[in-house]
Formats: structure tokens, C-alpha cells, sequence
């Protein structure tokens, strides 16, 4: 899963898939961990009365929590040299005991005039309850550049 | 409320050291076991002259931001979700460096789901490195919810 960033052969067509990837089950250190690392202190991600008082459950995980460790994912398979743009729009929330369910796949290939190849992908976050249940929590889509005459991502 | 006049409006600038200790601890948070983002050897390896940042490492300019107990958005964090966010790269931004952002509000809508009229605001930081080049566009899309949802255990979604 670990792309080459110097890999002449990296190529992508249509339709190629990410291997999924778990990561979890998500517990409340993680949410805490990512509140320092990412500098959100709404307390709506960390205090639980706070949470209940605003109409949740409970606390629950950062959409920016969920959004990196999706990048970290999609970089792994295009190269992070390679990447023009990503972007993700949230859908429902991640809670303590879930557990991530990462995918991707490539939407689309472009040979642009400038030689290089342009490779769109969408990227999926589910959660997967205690109980096996999944739920669509964030979609993305991301951008990667490659000069494949260069034989190295676009930079 | 939908307050179109915060459109353009420009924050301070200010001063973001990207710190290894910073990166390290981020990388932890998003679980990201590639080691370019740990292992020095491994980022040269890949091309990178330093430990180079994950994609959204650029969230952590929340630490570096002036202190402003304004509330100039005049926000109601009890009624407040993240809606999206987007990046634009031209590279990956490295530990060590160190860059000016500049941040606006680039667009403030209203959207209405099934529980009333949302407003949409998005903020936008764009990255200059030392030599003045931009580097990096984040856009974060702020939804605030109509007044309070009633405070059942039901899960109240962002759409």
C-alpha cells in the first residue's frame, strides 16, 4: 500500500480500489489526543454534560480527527508529493466504541497538456458500531499530480 | 443569523513554526503509520528534506492564532458544526519551516434542512513560506444550527 513516491510504474486507472483499512474502536483518549494535537477545545468534543446539554449522546470524534486520519490513508496509496487538493464534507458523527472503516477508489485519470497525469479519487469514512452496523461519517475527494516523464509526482 | 457583511473579512496574520514535536504529536492523533511522517530516513527516501506535514496538519495553526475573546463570528459553540473542509497544495509544507497565514472569511450562506435555516460560513487561510510564496489553501466551512435542538439522546446530524 505504501506508494513509491520515485516509482516510474505508479499508475492508476478507473476503478482501482484502496485496501480498507480499520482503525479503532475509537475511544475518548483518542478524541482528547486529537483535541491537543489539532488545537479544537470545543467542548462539545471532550465534556460530556456539555455534549448531552447540546442534544448529543456523548461526546464525539472531531470531523478534522476523522478528515486526517483519511489523509493519512490517501497519501499512503497516491504520494503525498502527488497531492493537489483533498477535500471532505461531514456526514454524520464518529462516537467512543466506533470503529473506522477507510476506503477509496480512483474516479478518474486525465493526461493533462502539460504532461502530466491527474488522478481524482473518492475516499469514504464509515463507522462500524459495537454491534456491526456501518454508517457513512465523511466523504472525500482528493487530487494527486503525476509527471510520469519526470518519473516523480508533480511538484 | 446570516450576517453577509463578514464577507471579506480579514483576520490578523500571523506566524506558523512547523515543530517536529508538533507533527510527531499530530501524526500519533491521526493513527497515520506511514513512516515518512515519523521516520526521517523514510522522508528523504521519498524526496522530502525534512519530516514533511500530513495533508491536514495546517488545522494545527489553531495553537498559533492570536487569543481573541471577541467572538467576532459571534458563534454559539453549542450550536456549531464542522460542515467541510477543503486544501489546495502547490507542496508539502516540512517541520522546520516557517510561514505567514492570512486568513478571511470568503463566503457566508444559508441553507435550510429539516431542522431550519442553517448558516454557512467559510473561512479560508492561505500559507506563505519565507520566501513569500503561497503554499497551501485551507477552507473551512462553519455550519451553526438554528436555536437550540430539543436535549433528547437522539443523534442530531449535521445535514
Amino acid at each position: 500500500m505504501n506508494a513509491n513516491e520515485n516509482n516510474v510504474f505508479l499508475r492508476f486507472t478507473v476503478g482501482d480500489q484502496a485496501p480498507e483499512r480499520r482503525v479503532g474502536p475509537i475511544n475518548r483518549t483518542d478524541i482528547v489526543r486529537y483535541a491537543g494535537a489539532g488545537g479544537d477545545f470545543n467542548p462539545i468534543h471532550h465534556d460530556e454534560t456539555f455534549a448531552q446539554r447540546s442534544g448529543y449522546r456523548s461526546v464525539f470524534g472531531h470531523g478534522l480527527f476523522t478528515a486526517g486520519v483519511l489523509s493519512a490513508y490517501a497519501t499512503s496509496w497516491l504520494g503525498l508529493a502527488a497531492l493537489r487538493k483533498y477535500s471532505v464534507r461531514y456526514v454524520s458523527q464518529v462516537w467512543p466504541g466506533d470503529t473506522l472503516i477507510l476506503s477509496g477508489q480512483v474516479a478518474g485519470v486525465n493526461e493533462l497538456a502539460t504532461g502530466c497525469t491527474e488522478v481524482e479519487c473518492d475516499l469514504f469514512v464509515q463507522r462500524e458500531a459495537a454491534n456491526g452496523e456501518r454508517t457513512l461519517v465523511l466523504t472525500a475527494h482528493a487530487v494527486a499530480s503525476y509527471d510520469l516523464q519526470r518519473a516523480r509526482p508533480h511538484v | 443569523m446570516t450576517d453577509k457583511s463578514l464577507i471579506g473579512m480579514e483576520f490578523p496574520p500571523f506566524r506558523f513554526l512547523v515543530e517536529e514535536g508538533k507533527l510527531m504529536e499530530f501524526v500519533r492523533a491521526i493513527h497515520a503509520d506511514d513512516p515518512v511522517f515519523a521516520d526521517r530516513e523514510a522522508a528523504n527516501a521519498a524526496g522530502f528534506a525534512a519530516l514533511p506535514a500530513p495533508p491536514t496538519f495546517s488545522c494545527a495553526t489553531a495553537h498559533w492564532q492570536p487569543a481573541d475573546d471577541s467572538n467576532p463570528l459571534q458563534l454559539d459553540l453549542s450550536r456549531v458544526l464542522a460542515g467541510g473542509n477543503e486544501w489546495e497544495y502547490r507542496r508539502p509544507i516540512l517541520a522546520g519551516e516557517e510561514y505567514t497565514v492570512r486568513t478571511r472569511i470568503s463566503d457566508v450562506s444559508e441553507k435550510t434542512g429539516s431542522k431550519g435555516v442553517m448558516t454557512l460560513i467559510v473561512r479560508e487561510m492561505s500559507f506563505y513560506d519565507a520566501a513569500d510564496t503561497l503554499v497551501l489553501i485551507a477552507r473551512s466551512t462553519i455550519i451553526q444550527l438554528p436555536p437550540p435542538p430539543p436535549a433528547t439522546a437522539s443523534e442530531v446530524l449535521p445535514t
